[in-house]
């Protein structure tokens, strides 16, 4: 299965600020990397750790949540929360060997096309050197 | 009630016997791998041992090449097949037509669940194979090697070893026999029209070929279907095999009333019974390893049995000391009473056991004894619902005897 | 200076009496602790109220056939019990029980808590057919050398918690020589001080032998390096994973013998993860293959997400896996990077909130910017 490699980003987008600002690159035709496969969710403290261990697992290349930055969440606390559990779920992959560079937390306001394009560039690069996640060729999981 | 007849209905005369230059699981290996070319199958569901590991799990194969590292017969059984084909169709087929190749105690559990509306058999092809036994799961993770050498030593001769788990020294239902109905059958599901019967779809008898060749041999429609389309001939006398099988049937069933007799009585009152599960830790394994209890939540584990400290402590003064976890015999027994009538006695549930209870012998007495005053066998037959789920206006009327005897008597004496 | 009940007896007869002396008086209803089932080495938790079976107690076997802060759980689920009742756990377990109260899963009222300097169970293993019978007198005499026993379970061998945090009273074990003639109760609360009142014994004072206990720790800490190393688990990476969990049956055995794993339906048993037939097909065709039951890697490293930052080591987890899989050596492993990060020490501090429960609004800020 010699496959050209094309990173596979999946990417968690809170609705309010992170989703906007990623709608604002796209409409200010700023280069965002066509690897990052967005899903919408209200808030980044709606993502629930297990939804990126089972991207991962799934053989998501790399996963991404975005979110209002700390202090302007429009639920007021749920990005406190993601970041927490982002954190968590960052030292368990480190402490068990797995790639914790592949997943990733960005704060990006709704007015900040330019600042989605940079971070998901930077992302979307990085993960192209990290290779393939060994976890989509893998059938005993 | 009707008794349970000895012959068997449709047993299949002549099959296809094969030379096994290479072994046995090359042989059965290399026909899967050839159905699969001839698109009879889109996929395999078979053991597979894990990349420079020991242990064996189930795959859902498409890829020809992990045939390399499969095994039809695996040493021992990690997760029970009946199990691991449920967790696959629960929830519906999938479009794919695909051969499940099996011991025959997972596939009765195959056929139990079935009847439970937990496996889907639409698009499956089920292929039973005869069984030696296996390894006990503990002595086989200690030494892997050596416990597979033991295991493979087993099918030039099938001669009794003591390695073998105590629950596969006393199966006398390693064959065909168990997997096809009986003659004289309690009634047909109407629900079930235009299902064939047997358990199996293919058989791969084993037994009287001295480890140099494979009798193929087709069960169901289905299976004579598929073997047309491999273009293999049946018409080979499966003699050797019908002979030694009967053979190693009848031995190992005399084998079986006297282990369990002797097993029986030392286990039996109220007594020696509590002293079996006097290690019992309560950890449930044995439940959520068994194929038959499929439920998501189980009674035993639900907040239903949670009671105030208050009662828990008036219990305490009662007895003097309350052990806890709480109702290990209440657990033990009511498991029994949920799923004896469909245990297929395959032993996951010892194998499973972290204090080496010997849950499967005990389950296995009851079991044959239910079974048998329903003259049930459970997996053999498609169409033959489990027992409680009809009845018939006269039967049983030995239990009603009593009630017969004196109280309506009364009735009509006062009348 | 610590308060000290000291009965001139051996641990386990002082022990004993203590405990008889409790039930006699009326002080308890009640008293949970291991008790003899047979006379072949099969023993286990009990609530104990009279003095017949009292007889049988056996409060420092060193065996745990469940974790003891489940039972107290489970005891004090509906709600707290009104009628005082006694505990003998190991300093594991209060720590679970704790962790399971700050989940509303029990109440600490009403109870008097006892627990020891602890060196240690054998795994279960060991207790089947009686063979930790024989191991019994090795046991002690590692103790009283201040020694790591080799064949407890691996979790206690690299255990650094073995001084409880929330007990009444600690039955001082490890860090004493002359356990054969002398039983030491610690009172550390104004609770356990009431309760030891009128006790069969004197109440002295006396401080805790810190030096045996440190010296302890440092074996156990280099025997944790060691143990890691022999298991292969110093260096993990995916690869490694998939073998160790290669044998996996899915029996969630684990998560069962859990303490911390209370949830009456776990979400991995439940019908969200259960795969659908699209997703099976999708993966069959992606890969070529699937292991079935699928989600083993998904499970793990989900439970790890879920209970680790309370794992408290028990070691329970390995002990009912029926293929040997070292779970209670990496769930640990995670736990304590875990709880070093949050700064977070399971069971030390019932008010201590749960890392995910509660946040700073100015913590771990390279996050994200």
């Amino acid at each position: 299965m010699n496959k050209e490699y094309n990173p596979k980003i999946i990417g968690f987008l809170c609705n309010w600020c992170a989703y906007t600002g990623a709608d604002l690159a796209g409409v200010s035709r700023l280069n965002v990397p066509s690897s990052l496969k967005a899903v919408r969710v209200m808030c980044s403290g709606r993502v629930n750790p297990l939804f990126v261990l089972k991207a991962f697992l799934g053989g998501a290349d790399g996963v991404i949540i975005m979110g209002c930055h700390p202090g302007d969440c429009h639920y007021q606390k749920g990005n406190y929360y993601a970041r927490r559990r982002f954190v968590l779920l960052q030292k368990v992959f480190e402490t068990l060997g797995l790639d914790f560079e592949r997943l990733a937390l960005s704060w990006v306001s709704a007015s900040e096309g330019p600042r989605f394009a940079r971070v998901t560039t930077e992302f979307s690069e990085k993960i192209k050197k990290l290779g393939p996640n060994p976890a989509k060729e893998e059938i005993f999981l | 009630m009707s008794t349970v007849q000895n012959e068997f209905f449709k047993k299949p005369k002549k099959g296809a016997v094969l030379h096994a230059e290479g072994g046995i699981h090359k042989a059965i290996l290399d026909f899967l791998r050839k159905s699969l070319e001839k698109k009879c199958f889109d996929a395999l569901f078979i053991p597979v041992k894990v990349h420079d590991t020991d242990s064996y799990v189930w795959v859902l194969l498409k890829d020809k090449s992990l045939l390399n590292e499969a095994n039809p017969l695996p040493p021992v059984i990690s997760v029970q097949g009946g199990r691991a084909l449920s967790t696959l169709t629960k929830h519906g087929e999938m479009n794919l037509q695909i051969a499940a190749i099996m011991r025959p105690c997972e596939i009765r559990a195959v056929i139990e669940l079935f009847k439970l509306k937990q496996v889907s058999l639409n698009n499956i092809t089920l292929i039973s194979i005869d069984c030696p036994g296996a390894m006990p799961l503990s002595d086989y993770i200690s030494n892997p090697k050596e416990m597979a050498k033991r295991f493979n030593n087993l099918f030039e001769t099938w001669e009794e070893n003591e390695s073998l788990r105590p629950i596969c020294i006393i199966c006398h239902r390693f064959s065909l026999s168990s997997l096809l109905p009986s003659i004289s059958r309690q009634s047909a599901s109407v629900e079930l029209e235009g299902i064939d019967s047997p358990a199996s779809d293919i058989h791969i008898g084993l037994v009287g070929g001295n480890g140099e060749k494979i009798f193929l041999m087709p069960v169901s429609s289905k299976g004579e279907e598929i073997l047309e389309k491999l273009e293999i001939a049946t018409e080979d006398s499966l003699e050797d095999w019908e002979i030694k099988e009967k053979e190693l049937r009848d031995k190992k069933e005399n084998k079986r009333k006297k282990i369990l007799q002797e097993l029986k009585a030392k286990i039996e009152g109220p007594k020696k019974f509590v002293a079996v599960f006097d290690q019992c830790i309560n950890c449930h394994n044995c439940m959520r390893v068994c194929p038959i209890c499929y439920c998501r939540q189980c009674y035993f584990d639900s907040k239903t049995l949670r009671l105030s400290p208050e009662v828990y402590l008036t219990r305490a003064k009662e007895r003097k000391s309350l052990r806890f976890p709480l109702d290990t015999l209440l657990f033990h027994l009511g498991r029994m009473s949920h799923m004896v009538l469909s245990c297929v006695s395959c032993g996951v549930c010892e194998d499973a056991c972290p204090m080496n209870i010997p849950i499967a012998q005990v389950f296995c007495i009851v079991a044959d004894q239910v079974q048998k005053s329903f003259g049930y066998v459970p997996g053999r037959d498609r169409r033959e619902p489990p027992p409680l789920r009809f009845f018939q206006e006269d039967e049983f009327q030995e239990v009603e005897m009593q009630y017969k005897k004196t109280i309506s008597r009364e009735e009509t004496q006062n009348a | 200076m610590p308060k000290v009940l000291k009965i001139k007896k051996g641990v386990e007869e002082g022990i004993n009496d203590f405990l008889k002396f409790l039930l006699e008086s009326g002080k308890v209803k009640g008293i949970f602790t291991l008790k003899k089932t047979n006379e072949n080495g099969a023993v286990s938790y009990s609530l104990i109220t009279h003095l017949d079976e009292l007889k049988k107690a056996v409060p420092l076997f060193p065996l745990m056939p469940v974790n003891a802060g489940k039972v107290l759980s489970a005891f004090t689920l509906l709600e707290a019990t009104k009628d005082t009742v006694a505990a003998v756990l190991r300093p594991c377990e209060i720590r679970s029980f704790i962790e399971l109260v700050k989940r509303f899963q029990g109440s600490m009222e009403n109870f008097l808590l006892i627990s020891l300097t602890c060196g240690g169970v054998f795994p279960l293993k060991s207790a089947v057919n009686g063979e930790v019978k024989k191991l019994l007198p090795i046991y002690w005499e590692s103790i009283k050398k201040g020694n790591i026993s080799s064949n407890i379970r691996p979790t206690c061998q690299t255990c650094e918690h073995f001084i409880p945090y929330q007990a009444d009273m600690t039955i001082a074990i490890v860090e004493k020589k002359n356990t054969d003639k002398e039983c030491n109760i610690f009172l550390n609360t104004d609770k356990g001080e009431n309760f030891a009142k009128e006790a069969p014994g004197d109440i002295v004072f006396e401080e805790m032998d810190t030096n045996e206990i440190t010296e302890l720790k440092n074996k156990r800490k280099t025997q944790k390096k060691k143990l890691y190393e022999e298991l292969g688990i110093e260096k993990l990476e995916f690869k490694t994973l998939i073998k160790i969990f290669s044998a996996c049956l899915s029996c969630h055995a684990c998560s069962h013998a859990c303490p911390i794993c209370y949830c009456t339906l776990c979400d991995f048993e439940s019908k969200i993860f259960e795969y659908k037939p699209s997703s099976y097909n999708m993966e069959l065709n992606q890969k070529g293959g699937i292991r079935v039951p699928p989600g083993t890697l998904f499970f793990h490293i989900g439970r790890m997400v879920h209970m680790g930052v309370s794992c408290v080591g028990c070691g329970m987890c390995s002990d009912v896996c029926p293929v040997n899989i070292p779970v209670s050596m990496i769930f640990s492993m995670v736990g304590d990077s875990l709880q070093k990060m949050f700064e977070y020490l399971p069971g030390k501090d019932i008010e201590e909130s749960i890392p995910f429960g509660t946040f700073k609004t100015e913590e771990f800020a390279e996050i994200g910017e």
